[in-house]
């Protein structure tokens, strides 16, 4: 192992590779900062590229394109709140916060140091423990994953800010939401009143900007107009991060790192779970808790330092045993085997070197990403210097033209007004709509393992999962514990504090 | 030469991102063809596209550009381009089982006759695989096993009523064998679902096999020739073979005018020809047998009816 390390170091150190993983960096944080351009839409339209350059410069562009997708999401998260993807909903928690605080810049310094710092350990500890992450992944099926997900569903409930009962009632609708269009197992089609454009489900997309991008919209509009109009912050675009603040946030980004990063190596969860995930163990690890949602930068590090540290482990399954776990790693596959490479256990044993250079360019793709982020980000933070008079009906369009090019279906544009209306009720109504979008998210995918689990069970479910899944098991004992201990804790902080608001 | 093929890549993905319009032609096509795949991004349907769609444009004189449309079983997509002006500039790129078989088992917003085949452009073979380690040595050693011990096998499959799915639950309802029907999204899943043990045997592509080594054992190949010189296939073995293959065809909305049809066809027959083609569907693991669109309709035809009879057997027990 030793020595493919020291060759893949060796393959991994050249000029073209770094080059080219520089234009994928900047590409992949342009196109994740537009909404409605996804990172793996911006992988799949450069992939014929990579399959003219070498293996080690083709890959480790399109690995640039990934890292600074997932990264540029935060950016419109931040400036105006429009999540671009699901793994950027966490950062709009205290990201525009911030923004109105006037410290744009500092949310966008904070969110690229702590994506890279997530990155960078992940990548470090998967080079490290390939191999006990390979066995934990194949070890990883269906039932695990229903166990894991309704953990999550279960925590993300308790630690969502505002009133318990709420959150619930949100979660239920999600879910709910989730339902509709065609199952997943047997394709019937559900609560679609035969009418075509919802078969397919109510596309996350749209729905995620309608929901946090319109209601801030519509709340500037409330304003008074001369205020809105004529107010614009300070060229500057606000303070740098300083080096207390940073460390500050350390702790938090370990945590985060540690928990995007077991998450990783689960197939099937991914980077919306880890950054709530890490969102949520921030707030209730703060000794002020109550700060968050209210443009804490802690919340802006934990979310984003768990959301890239999924990245590392799910090139795992990829690279050992030749399956890829999501959409990216699946147009991964394919840059490697056009390149005549077909990763699994016969790559990994007969060019063991040339993995571990494209491991090694992963590491040296974030220092990359360090550098190559940290001049662009002042470029960002003017984006709110733009008067708002102007910055406003702009946000409106960005959205709309976001929802559209996504799939190119004006039904979409319904979607997103309907969301957005019901985002501006729900703020009003102090309901925090996050609960709402993990039900949604999560849903589909807990109905689809769960479905699996009992016909994988054969009718004995409880047989089934105590004889022959163990790691099941575990976790769904741990489940009523570690509700108990939650609650008691978020119980304990509403009656310090009153009930937060939102 | 590398150079120039770089710059022409590069060329072609500035189109599709829709930076540049290709200069006025007077003839078609004049302006970018769009290729609208009902499917998401990273499966075999994308990785075709995306070598042919970069080669295309030299036998074009014009950008062909992949729009994804998933959802809905592929019937999204689909759907776009039945509504599609038939002009040839919206084009579907798909395959057999969305194409003919959802006619029998789902209603849809449109006919399998509102299509008209441009051009096959290949196709696929699986193979029926178990674990190295597993007991079944022959085809017949498993489906004895079945038969003997009903609702025990696990076939793990790659989402219903697809590429996986028809042709396993078609063999076993002529073997007689109840086994337990297990989904999962993708091949990719289903493939790791077996390597750990949760499904007993699945049905893969070559390119998905040779990657995993020697871990894999297979049984039998779908098709009438042998995939593997030492596997025999399912007609070797008594079975009705040819519906699990999986054709990737171009499809364009009826009533497209014949000389841009004829345009179509020719640049996708003179790309077979080019060398960079060849090279990179090598290296995909993929074939390059183009049928010309008037054969194939007439295998359209034969499909639909097989499938239907083939619902029915599955349906039915």
């Amino acid at each position: 192992m030793l020595e493919n390390f020291m060759m893949g170091l060796e393959l991994a150190f050249r000029l073209d590779t770094f080059a080219m993983m520089a234009v994928g960096l900047v590409l992949g944080m342009v196109v994740g900062a537009l909404p409605g351009f996804t990172t793996v839409m911006a992988m799949a339209v450069l992939l014929p590229l990579s399959f003219f350059l070498e293996p080690l410069v083709g890959i480790p562009f399109l690995i640039g394109v990934y890292k600074g997708g997932i990264y540029g999401g935060s950016i419109p998260a931040i400036l105006v709140s429009m999540p671009g993807t699901g793994a950027s909903v966490a950062t709009t928690f205290d990201g525009p916060a911030l923004t109105r605080k006037k410290q744009p810049r500092k949310a966008l310094e904070m969110a690229l140091f702590s994506s890279v710092f997530g990155d960078l350990s992940s990548d470090v500890i998967t080079i490290l423990c390939i191999g006990p992450i390979a066995l934990i992944a194949m070890k990883i099926g269906p039932p695990e994953l229903a166990a894991v997900l309704f953990l999550s569903l279960i925590v993300i409930t308790i630690t969502g800010g505002g009133v318990f009962v709420k959150g619930l009632l949100m979660m239920t609708l999600g879910l709910f939401i989730s339902l509709i269009g065609q199952d997943p197992i047997g394709a019937l089609s559900r609560f679609t009143f035969d009418f075509f454009a919802i078969k397919s489900g109510i596309p996350l997309l749209p729905m995620l900007i309608g929901l946090f991008a319109l209601p801030e919209i519509l709340l500037a509009i409330e304003k008074k107009a001369s205020s809105v109009m004529n107010e614009k912050l300070d060229t500057k675009a606000g303070g740098r991060l300083t080096w207390p603040e940073f460390r500050r946030c350390i702790r938090t980004m370990c945590r985060s790192t540690a928990i995007g990063t077991t998450i990783g190596m689960i197939p099937g969860v991914g980077q919306v779970v880890a950054a709530f995930m890490g969102y949520a163990a921030a707030k209730n690890a703060s000794s002020h808790p109550e700060t968050f949602g209210k443009g804490e930068l802690e919340g802006v590090a934990a979310a984003e330092a768990a959301n890239n540290a999924v990245n590392g482990p799910t090139l795992v399954p990829l690279l050992t045993l030749g399956i890829p776990g999501d959409n990216v790693t699946a147009i991964l596959l394919g840059a490697f085997v056009a390149q005549g490479l077909r990763p699994g256990p016969q790559l990994f044993s007969e060019q063991g070197s040339l993995v571990y250079a494209i491991l090694i360019a992963m590491v040296m793709a974030n220092v990359l990403f360090l550098f190559i982020g940290y001049f662009l980000v002042p470029l960002f933070a003017k984006v709110v210097t733009i008067r708002k008079g102007i910055l406003l009906p702009l946000t409106v369009v960005f959205a709309f033209a976001g929802s559209y090019v996504f799939r190119s279906d004006p039904m979409d544009l319904i979607i997103l007004v309907v969301f957005g209306v019901f985002g501006y009720l729900a703020k009003k109504l102090r309901f925090d709509v996050t609960p709402l979008v993990m039900g949604f998210i999560l849903g589909p995918i807990l109905e689809y393992s769960f479905g699996q689990t009992v016909t994988m069970s054969q009718e004995n479910i409880v047989g089934y999962i105590v004889t022959e899944r163990p790691i099941t098991l575990v976790i769904l004992i741990l489940t009523p514990v570690i509700t108990y201990f939650l609650w008691r804790k978020s119980a304990r902080l509403r009656s310090a504090y009153g009930v937060s608001e939102g | 030469m590398k150079l120039s093929k770089l710059l022409r890549v590069a060329l072609g993905a500035t189109v599709a991102l829709g930076l540049t319009a290709g200069a006025a032609q007077a003839e078609y096509p004049e302006k970018p063809i769009t290729l609208v795949l009902p499917l998401g991004a990273g499966g075999s349907h994308d990785l075709n596209s995306r070598v042919f769609t970069s080669i295309i444009p030299q036998y074009l004189e014009n950008a062909m550009i992949v729009k994804l449309m998933p959802g809905a079983s592929g019937q999204t997509g689909t759907a776009a381009v039945a509504k599609a002006k038939p002009d040839g500039y919206t084009l579907l790129f798909t395959h057999n089982f969305f194409d003919q078989l959802q006619q029998h088992v789902t209603k849809l917003p449109y006919t399998p006759d509102d299509f008209e085949t441009v051009v096959r452009l290949n196709y696929a073979v699986p193979s029926i695989v178990v674990l190295a380690s597993s007991p079944y040595k022959t085809l017949k050693d498993m489906l004895d096993f079945g038969k003997a011990n009903p609702n025990t096998l696990k076939f793990g499959h790659s989402g219903n009523w697809g590429a996986v799915m028809v042709p396993g639950a078609l063999l076993l309802s002529e073997a007689g064998v109840q086994a337990t029907l297990i989904p999962h999204k993708g091949g990719g899943p289903t493939m790791k679902a077996l390597l750990s043990g949760d499904v007993d045997f699945t049905m893969a592509f070559p390119s998905v096999i040779g990657a995993q080594g020697d871990k894999l054992r297979v049984l039998a190949s779908l098709g009438t020739e042998r995939t593997y010189k030492d596997v025999p296939t399912l007609k070797e073995l008594g079975y009705t073979p040819s519906v699990g293959l999986m054709n990737r065809v171009v499809l364009a909305p009826k009533g497209m005018p014949a000389d841009r049809m004829k345009k179509l066809r020719d640049a996708f027959t003179a790309m077979q020809k080019d060398k960079t083609y060849g090279s990179m569907m090598k290296k995909l693991g993929e074939n390059t047998e183009l049928m010309q669109g008037p054969e194939y309709e007439g295998e359209r035809m034969e499909q639909s009816k097989n499938y239907e009879k083939l619902v029915k057997a599955i349906t039915s027990k």
